[in-house]
């Protein structure tokens, strides 16, 4: 009944680069507040997807994933500077989101015909990625550690404690911008493989678990880890004997995690 | 006078609002100030504007630099620390975070021992795996003080350090300042001279101009501290030193 194919084992390996994006990126997130930009992210790099699919059915070949990773970068770019503008971070968030949203309608209806492009999207599937699309998940995660383990420190600082990181020569509104990027890219991981809809299960849900189970920075950053992986690959497993896409288990086992969580304490 | 920290004609402007107007003070280097003043006055401003953290008007030289060259030897303890209350770290991570964020890897053993000897000088060296926020707040206080202590700086400067510190820890505090200022330059806003009436070697009253700088003597007077609060507010004189009655030279405007 199991049998482990190609698609399966990039499936794994997919789980497995996702959970390292909710360790590093997911747990950030859930110490800078800013799961709410997260969901905005998740929707701006569904209007980049789109319309690199929409450029490519009709123009020219191009990846979704380029495009969903430069309008999640632009939005995080624009996030920061709204922040350093002392602008409300939630409202500005909120208005990006509706931009991007409206931009994905508008693109999703342009490919209309390709309705399970497009639906793809919004649920993504993980025993459905080509190689091609695990190479770019694993360049992406690559460049997102490299910025985690340089800057990890200076933007803890920079989140915890802006004003004296400043007298210490912390800009902490580029670490904050840094930190709103390396989210993005986290969320253009995981897009392709959980779908817009499903990023916050997997980026966030397992990062708020692990803070309340861990207590503590680097537990919380470890369980997301392992949060994240066990969400993901029982979600594989599950999938594997229903029609059902991975991602939908995988989130109701986070949301499961996260629930019992909350009896700890 | 070789080092110094000197202001000249400093004017600080919030969208039009004249926060601070006029202001020219100098202090020798190592010294103490106090600089004290009703709310709203500009002590956290005046303070800013010496780190260089808003634009300002006028000259300020801290030991022969502008505040931003400064900065590298200012350790810097805000009012109230506007942190994140959302990260769940312990002291020591706190206490390491400034040594830390100077490098991206490593922990070095010479920075540990930095923390470690500033926490056991704020007497809660048993604390250092504690979760911060679990602390109460004027334990965290004495957290971000030691912290401020680990960076080594030349300069202090501290904004109402004692506002959530027992009588206990603030004369101990007091002491341990007293015992740095030959070292070190400190400048501290407070309501509440009368600890620190004894160590101070001079006292700028502001109320958005200067309106009394000097030794404490010469400055602590009757019509000076009317003049700050807009009420009178009994003074004591002993020998050499005066105080106000009461701990509550904290006035409400
Ligand atoms: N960022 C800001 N924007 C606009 N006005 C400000 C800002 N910060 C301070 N002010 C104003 O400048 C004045 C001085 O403020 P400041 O915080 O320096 O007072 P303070 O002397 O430190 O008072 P307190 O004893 O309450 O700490 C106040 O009237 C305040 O409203
Ligand atoms: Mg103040």
């Amino acid at each position: 009944m199991f049998t482990p194919n190609i698609w399966v084992l990039r499936g794994i390996i997919a789980v497995f680069l996702i959970s390292v994006v909710a360790a590093s990126a997911g747990s950030f997130s859930i110490f800078q507040k800013s799961t709410f930009f997260v969901s905005g992210i998740a929707h701006s790099s569904l209007a980049g997807a789109a319309l690199g699919i929409y450029i490519s059915l009709y123009f020219f070949p191009i990846n979704p994933f380029i495009m969903a990773m430069i309008f999640s970068v632009l939005f995080a770019v624009a996030i920061g500077i709204a922040s350093h503008r002392k602008e409300n971070i939630e409202v500005a968030i909120g208005i990006m989101f509706s931009f991007s949203m409206s931009l994905a309608i508008l693109f999703l209806a342009m490919i209309k015909e390709y309705a399970s492009v497009a639906w793809g999207l919004i649920i993504g599937d993980l025993l459905l990625l080509s190689s091609q699309d695990l190479i770019w998940m694993l360049i992406t995660v690559a460049l997102i550690l490299l910025i985690f383990f340089t800057f990890r420190r200076k933007i803890l600082f920079s989140i915890f404690d802006p004003e004296v990181a400043m007298v210490q020569g912390i800009n902490p509104y580029l670490y904050e911008t840094l930190l709103f990027i390396l989210i993005a890219l986290g969320v253009v991981v995981l897009l392709k493989g959980v779908g817009a809809i499903l990023v916050y299960a997997l980026l966030i849900v397992p990062a708020a678990a692990a803070k309340r189970i861990a207590g503590s920075f680097e537990g919380t950053i470890i369980y997301s880890f392992f949060i994240s992986l066990i969400s993901g690959l029982g979600g594989i497993f599950l999938s594997l004997f229903t029609s059902v896409v991975p991602s939908a288990y995988a989130g109701l086992i986070a949301t499961f995690i996260y629930f019992l969580s909350l009896f700890r304490k | 006078m070789k080092e110094k920290i000197e202001v000249r004609g400093l004017e600080v402007r919030y969208d039009g609002y004249v926060a601070l107007k006029n202001i020219n003070f100098k202090i020798p280097h190592p010294s103490f100030l106090v600089i004290m003043g009703p709310n709203g006055a500009g002590k956290t401003t005046l303070l800013k504007a010496l780190l260089g953290l808003i634009p300002y008007q006028g000259k300020i030289e801290i030991l022969g630099k502008k505040p931003k060259e400064a900065r590298e030897f200012i350790g810097y303890m805000p009012q109230r620390d506007k942190i994140n209350t959302n990260i769940p770290l312990k002291v020591r991570d706190v206490l390491l975070m400034p040594l830390l964020s100077k490098r991206s890897f490593g922990i070095r053993k010479k920075d540990i021992k930095r923390a470690k000897e500033a926490l056991k000088f704020v007497g809660l060296q048993h604390l250092w795996d504690k979760d911060f926020l679990s602390l109460s707040g004027g334990q965290q206080q004495r957290v971000f003080f030691a912290r401020t202590l680990a960076m080594e700086p030349k300069v202090i400067i501290l904004d109402e350090p004692f506002s959530a510190m027992d009588v206990a820890t603030k004369m101990k505090v007091v002491q341990f300042l007293h015992r740095l200022k030959n070292s070190k330059t400190i400048i501290l806003v407070t309501h509440d001279i009368n600890p620190l009436a004894e160590c101070t070697d001079n006292v700028l009253l502001l109320n958005r101009v200067v309106i009394a700088f000097g030794r404490v003597v010469d400055v602590i007077k009757e019509e000076n501290i009317k003049n700050l609060y807009g009420a009178p507010i009994p003074i004591v004189k002993t020998e050499n030193v005066c105080y106000l009655v009461g701990s509550d030279a904290h006035v409400h405007t």
